[in-house]
């Protein structure tokens, strides 16, 4: 019997470390973290110091007492001290001349609110390490909150549907775009359905993170709280690509570039229709959410073609 | 007595002892945020780094938050570190100094008191380190431009001591000290770093280290919890006698000594004590003298230490006398009196029965004078003769 030709994906090329986290880990079944964490580490590799506080990805990170779930090397923070912490450890690094890679590991509800400042201020000042910010799109840890990275229309537990209220009234935060903004040396977008693309904007960071911050926002949906079927994870990131919800583009110091494009946009609803949080939504309100989608596409557009003039 | 006279002599202010204290100490991460009274401190320490001086790595950070955690993660990944804040400053960074003493992390920073919690008022008082006096670190409070350098020295080798890993907090009266300009004493480099030289004999402690399967923060629950707990304070007990040991040391290397967690001011055969702490403690002194004169049998007993508070010492100095009055410039929300006189009344089972008085003064740059402490003495002697007394007293309210 002939041997079978399986082709493996290009993306193992890009893995140089085992993967460092014991077999089974406690997160909810079909959430992207798992698979997050341990392409990035992967890709990474071990020599590394992960940064992270209490949010979902916090059980996996954390462990309990002198038990753990993964061989890395971390420091768990609060909220408010991520970007601030990581800070500190790579700034003692190079004092004493030793060149490491530290990369902060956080939920949108840390980057976008309560841990902003630091973030900004990292930015800023051109600290050398890398930002991982995994957008669920609010406090799913503690139970499916909104935060500012909520889109607008979703059901959240502090944002729910009744007869007063419609889910969350205001547009999202476009936290990848304000961080652009700052002008780093590299911000970019990355999702799990893309993963070459991740993949290289990983590594990517991890050169960057050498000039000043490299920041990475990374769209991860939430079966639990949005209402996703646990074996559509990827397919929603998918179209919330498709659909231009969720572009995928990078930015080094300022100038932009679409790392994908999409030929023909899918309309919102083939994304929001595949998502619970959505489904309380009129025609006019999901018109409104496409209207944002558009005009954050184009803003994009606009500062990628000024990119491509300079 | 290595060193004793060698360095020079400066007419510096408080804030830039501090600084002197902190760049003497070699620190390999420095990060602080300006707040009045305590902004001098980072100007300084910013001078030192641009002239060379200092070989740290400086953060100009954007806010206090960010300043204590990036400090407390320098001191976990195996650095020296310092920084300097003050009231707000302190509050804006609560959570990252409950998180600092936790993690055991060996941070010295100078809180230059000042007034909080509401009510702005840019001027001294102690209510800021009373708001955190149950955070899990070490505070220590002086008294004048030199023990501020000195503390400063000494609180590195407390806070990275091996059997101690605690993060320290040396405050000083703001305004009072922090604009002071006094006449003091700056070591030697080499000095300092013969005086800090045990601390590279002792063993290495736990540090953070990229590709090494070791987290700091885990989910200690439970039993571990408790153990952590435990060790905390068993840690803060030792501290007492550790801060002792290092401040002879220090007068054995610099010929200054301060009496490690008390100072005690003519108690030899005193019969009424006065305790107090920080800046008042220069008055107190010469109101003790003149009250001496007078032939009043009346002592000074200046807290440097009021975390892990002394209470051995104190009741070893306190025992037997026949009252103590007590001035705070801080008060306690709750019992209505100051919070080093509610301390020292949890030791009158130690002390026994006798007349203890609480007097608030000095809040908002209320400045403690000398008919202030004569009153004090005053009241606490008539006191110590039987007289009735008013347990707390609000002194300039009652003038």
């Amino acid at each position: 019997m002939a041997e079978r030709k399986k082709r493996l994906s290009k993306v193992f090329n890009y893995f140089c470390a085992e993967d460092p986290f014991a077999g089974g880990v406690a997160f909810c079944s079909g959430c992207p973290l798992e698979l997050t964490l341990r392409f990035t580490a992967k890709v990474l590799g071990r020599d590394i110091v992960i940064v992270g506080t209490p949010s979902c990805s916090a059980p996996v990170l954390y462990g309990q007492n002198i038990g753990s779930w993964h061989k890395l090397a971390y420091y768990s923070c609060l909220m408010t001290g991520v970007a601030s912490s990581a800070t500190g450890i790579t700034r003692y690094y190079r004092k004493i001349g030793k060149d490491i890679t530290v990369v902060c590991f956080t939920g949108d509800g840390c980057a976008a609110d309560v841990g902003f400042q630091p973030l900004s201020g990292a930015a800023e000042r051109d600290e050398h390490f890398i930002y991982i910010c995994y957008d669920n799109e609010g406090y799913m840890n503690t139970g499916i909150q909104r935060s500012s990275t909520t889109p607008f229309g979703s059901s959240t537990t502090t944002t729910p549907v009744g007869v007063a209220r419609r889910g969350k009234e205001t547009m999202a935060k476009n936290l990848p775009l304000i961080m652009a903004m700052h002008k780093p040396p590299y911000v970019a977008t990355a999702t799990l359905s893309h993963l070459e693309d991740f993949a290289k904007k990983l590594l990517k960071a991890k050169e960057k993170k050498n000039e000043g911050l490299a920041y990475i926002h990374v769209f991860s949906p939430c079966p639990t709280g949005w209402g996703v079927a646990t074996d559509m994870t990827i397919e929603v990131c998918r179209m919330a690509v498709r659909t231009n919800f969720f572009p995928l583009w990078e930015a080094e110091r300022g100038r932009f570039r679409l790392t994908h494009t999409v030929a023909q946009p899918r309309p919102i609803t083939e994304y929001t229709k595949l998502i619970r949080k959505y489904r309380h939504l009129t025609p006019e309100e999901l018109d409104r959410l496409q209207r944002e989608v558009n005009e954050n596409y184009a803003l994009l557009r606009h500062l990628t073609q000024l990119g491509e003039q300079a | 007595m290595k060193a004793k006279g060698k360095g020079e002599v400066k007419v510096i202010t408080g804030n830039a002892a501090a600084a002197y204290g902190a760049m003497l100490c070699r620190p390999d991460v420095v990060a602080s945020y300006p707040i009045t009274p305590q902004t001098e401190v980072v100007e300084q320490l910013s001078r030192f780094h641009a002239d060379g001086l200092l070989d740290a790595e400086m953060v100009e950070v954007e806010g206090e938050n960010s300043a204590m955690n990036i400090v407390a993660a320098a001191a976990i990944a195996g650095g020296r570190v310092f920084t300097a804040t003050s009231s707000w400053g302190l509050a804006f960074m609560y959570d990252a100094v409950l998180q600092a003493s936790g993690f055991r992390a060996p941070v010295v920073m100078v809180n230059v008191n000042r007034e909080m919690p509401g009510i702005l008022a840019v001027s001294s008082g102690q209510q800021d380190m009373i708001c955190t006096r149950d955070s899990g670190w070490i505070q220590i409070v002086v008294e004048n431009c030199q023990e501020i350098l000195d503390s400063v020295i000494m609180a590195y080798r407390l806070a990275e001591d091996f059997e101690i890993q605690l993060p320290v907090m040396v405050n000083y009266d703001g305004f009072y000290l922090s604009y002071l300009a006094e006449a003091v004493h700056i070591p030697d480099r080499e000095d300092v770093d013969a005086f800090l030289a045990p601390l590279k004999e002792q063993p290495e402690r736990t540090k953070l280290v990229p590709g090494e399967p070791l987290g700091c923060g885990t989910h200690g629950i439970l039993e571990g919890f408790m153990e952590l707990r435990y060790k905390h304070c068993a840690a803060m007990e030792r501290a007492k006698k550790k801060f002792d040991e290092i401040d002879q040391q220090f007068g054995e290397f610099f010929g200054r000594s301060y009496g490690g967690q008390i100072e005690e001011y003519r108690m030899e055969d005193a019969e009424i004590v006065l305790l107090t702490s920080g800046s008042a403690c220069g008055t107190a002194k010469a109101v003790v003298d003149r009250k001496r004169e007078e032939g009043l049998k009346v002592g000074l007993v200046k807290l440097r230490m009021f975390r892990p508070f002394p209470r051995e010492k104190l009741t070893q100095v306190l025992r037997g006398r026949r009252a103590i009055g007590v001035i705070d410039r801080s008060v306690c929300f709750g019992w209505n009196c100051g919070p080093i006189y509610m301390e020292l009344r949890a030791l009158t089972p130690e002390i026994g029965p006798v007349p203890l008085l609480s007097f608030i003064d000095g809040l908002a740059n209320m400045d403690i004078t000398v008919p202030h402490i004569e009153r004090v003495i005053d009241t606490t002697w008539a006191a110590a003769r039987g007289e009735p007394y008013q347990e707390v007293t609000w002194i300039p309210l009652e003038e």
